[in-house]
């Protein structure tokens, strides 16, 4: 295992923007040649050597362990689309951390800012605080989030998390979010993600939602008009095949989204529920 | 023969709101060089004109601060002095541009790249929500003579125009005749919903009022009602589920229907999921009747600032242009959210007022750095600049192009001369380009 380790050894006075730092950009290279990466402060070029102390090396991709120490609250982008190793955070952390990975783990010891995680397409990015809004969404005008991967959050995450999360159970593509408690819009858009929240949950959740599974095991704010209650269930079967155990209340919907995709039949008034996002809170 | 005392200018922009009316008239005292009538224009747009008259609150000299008090300096001092300013800061904002013209937005745009600053316009603020939902759902909208002369229910969702658009009501929405419309107001049904019993909610055929903040949520069951779904509640949003029924059906059954939507809808809670819903709802009525939707653009050409924004960098406004190309996303790099996390080292700000409508934290933040106006009037941002660089009022004092409310440019006139020394945004940002590329050796 290749180990490197980046310690911050000077402040930054503007977002420190370190797409730089991932296991891909480091493969293969000394210390010495990972200090030249560049980093950008404010509208200066910059490179992580002048903000980093940088010990150890780099090997192949996918033995690569990279440790960030100091403070990175706002030290943005880090593990940017990486595609295999390892980054340990050990502090807060800015913007767009794991942001379009494909492969390999994120572990942040503390809170990420917004858009964790966004638009992850594999791998798995832990974060042991809280997280900002838009955890795992998609960019801007983006109809295809998050496509595979994992992201756990032990705290509280902020709005619009999964945003367009867009999931295949034939291409077995499971996007899944576990998170503690979640903000408002919780996979606004949603085509097939799976959303998991231990606590409570602020209001609008799963609007839009066309496909996918939203369980809460605490309470929801305000659940919209547009989703139908259908029942209790003991036990939900996630789209990957994982099995909840507990009582919840069904509902079905959002039935506010376009008729092609949630079905209702005109004449009967019933629901079919297979094309229909799912939504469980807890009873 | 008697000397002409007055000069008439005829179809004349008004370059107030984004209804950017073009039929005014304006008398100009000629020896004086001063507005001395303006007709057919309404109380705000008129009040424009008469404000650009030479007076204690319009500047027409470049002034520096100096011990806390302005000194008039010449223009070559003032413009070196901001030039400087801008190529030390690492991380400079260049902010405003919605009451300017849009030659004058280019060269922002021009600027910001040289200085790879931060680029926002006041659509930050406005109508930035709506710009996401139609990035994210994409927006089914026409130009306002289409809704003059066919629309026959007309619906305000959040918007006053009463008061911020004056003469849209006469011009476009309300009591206008149209070619299918012949019989004015009497063909229209007119619906306003906000929470507030609103001036336009008082002329209007029904007022919905709905609790504040709820608008997604009627919306979001009036899409659902749209599509057969029963809904189990006795309300929704404070509205009874039968007047809410009702309102569908007036939808589905009208001819052809337009929302004009405004701040109501797009700063209130929700944000761009409000518009995102609005925009899902009006895709779905068109498959039973023929039914668009219009934001209610505040400042003249904010309009046009999103539009040549997105035709030179392709994103209509929060660019970042730090790293040499341009990045967008608001939230990270819109005006309000660098100020309030302190990221900024120094500001241009023009034809913008951010100190009377941004947060107070984050105006705090940006007095705290160097601060450069192009301002024709004292204003609580300009009081507290650094350097103030007076300029024409573009539409009054210099021609230009502005964007209407539904995006259709329009030429604005010029009327008069500016006082004093004043250039136009236009030759002041030129000036500033030319001085930045010749520090940088460019
Ligand atoms: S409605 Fe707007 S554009 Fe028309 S005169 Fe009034 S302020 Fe000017």
């Amino acid at each position: 295992m290749a180990e490197i380790k980046l310690k911050l050894k000077k402040e930054y006075e503007f977002p420190l923007e370190a797409d730089t730092i991932t296991p891909d950009a480091f493969a293969g290279k000394s210390a010495a040649d990972i200090k030249k990466l560049t980093v950008y402060h404010g509208n200066e070029e910059k490179t992580i050597g002048d903000f980093f102390d940088v010990t150890g090396e780099g090997g192949e991709l996918n033995e690569i362990k990279i440790i960030v120490d100091g403070n990175l609250s706002n030290v943005k982008r880090i593990g940017e689309k990486m595609s295999g190793g390892e980054i340990i955070i050990n502090d807060n952390v800015g913007m767009h951390v794991g942001n379009n990975m494909s492969g390999g783990k994120i572990l942040v010891n503390g809170s990420a800012d917004d858009w964790a995680g966004a638009m992850l397409k594999g791998g798995e990015l832990e974060i042991t605080g809280d997280a900002g809004h838009y955890v795992g969404a998609a960019y801007r005008g983006n109809w295809k989030g998050m496509q595979n991967g994992l992201i756990k959050v032990k705290g509280k995450i902020g709005d619009e998390a999964l945003t367009w999360v867009n999931g295949s159970k034939p291409a077995k593509r499971f996007p899944t979010l576990i998170c503690g408690a979640a903000g408002s819009f919780l996979g606004i858009h949603s085509h097939g993600g799976t959303i998991i929240v231990e606590g409570d949950c602020d209001r609008c959740i799963g609007a839009d939602q066309v496909r996918g599974t939203i369980v809460v095991k605490g309470k929801v704010a305000r659940i919209l008009p547009s989703y139908k209650k259908l029942g209790e269930v003991e036990e939900i079967e996630l789209m990957n095949g994982d099995i909840i155990k507990g009582k919840f209340t069904e509902y079905s919907g959002d039935h506010s989204v376009e008729k092609n995709h949630s079905k209702i039949d005109k004449k009967t008034g019933e629901i079919s529920n297979s094309s229909n996002g799912r939504l469980f809170v807890a009873a | 023969m008697v000397a002409k005392k007055i000069r008439t200018v005829t179809d004349v922009i008004c370059p107030f709101c984004g209804t950017l009316c073009d039929d005014l008239e304006v008398d100009i005292d000629i020896k004086e060089e001063k507005v001395i009538e303006v007709r057919n224009g309404c109380q705000i747009g008129t009040k424009k004109y008469f404000a650009s008259n030479p007076s204690d609150h319009r500047y027409d000299k470049p002034l520096i601060k100096e011990k806390g008090s302005f000194k008039e300096v010449s223009w070559d001092e003032a413009i070196d002095k901001a030039a400087n300013i801008l190529i030390k800061a690492k991380r400079p904002l260049l902010y405003g541009f919605s009451s300017t013209e849009c030659e004058a937005q280019g060269k922002g745009v021009e600027l910001a790249e040289i200085l790879g600053s931060i680029l926002d316009n006041t659509a930050s603020v406005c109508h930035g929500p709506s710009l996401l939902a139609i990035q994210d759902v994409g927006a089914p909208t026409s130009t306002l003579g289409e809704y003059k002369n066919r629309a026959d229910l007309i619906i305000f969702w959040g918007s006053n125009p009463v008061h911020a658009h004056p003469r849209h009501l006469s011009r476009y929405s309300d009591f206008i005749r149209g070619y299918f419309r012949k019989d004015g107001r009497n063909d229209r049904f007119i619906v306003v919903v906000d929470p507030r019993n609103t001036h336009t909610a008082q002329i209007a055929d029904i007022h919905v009022q709905i609790n504040p903040s709820e608008d997604y949520e009627l919306i979001n069951a009036i899409r659902a009602i749209l599509r057969g779904v029963e809904i189990d509640a006795d309300e929704i949003s404070g509205v009874p589920i039968e007047k809410v029924k009702e309102l569908v059906e007036t939808m589905k059954s009208c001819n052809f229907g337009v929302i004009f939507f405004g701040m109501g809808l797009t700063q209130t809670l929700s944000h761009h999921r409000n518009i995102d819903a609005a925009i899902c709802l009006v895709r779905e009525l068109n498959d039973h009747t023929k039914f668009l939707l219009t934001p209610m653009r505040g400042h003249y050409n904010v309009a046009g600032a999103n539009q040549v924004f997105s035709w030179q960098t392709g994103y209509s406004y929060s660019i970042d242009f730090s790293r040499g190309y341009p990045r967008y996303n608001p939230g990270e790099f819109s005006s309000v959210d660098v100020l309030m996390r302190d990221e900024i080292d120094a500001s241009l700000i023009v034809a913008s007022d951010p100190a009377s409508n941004f947060p107070a934290a984050s105006v705090k933040n940006m007095f705290k750095y160097p601060l450069i106006v192009i301002e024709p009037h004292h204003t609580p941002t300009s009081v507290n600049a650094d350097i103030i660089l007076p300029p024409a009022i573009a539409g009054i004092e210099c021609e230009g192009t502005a964007y209407r409310m539904d995006s259709v440019p329009l030429r604005l006139r010029k009327v008069k001369e500016a006082p004093g020394e004043c250039l136009t945004d236009k030759e002041i940002l030129e000036k500033l380009i030319e001085a930045v590329k010749k520090k940088k050796g460019e």
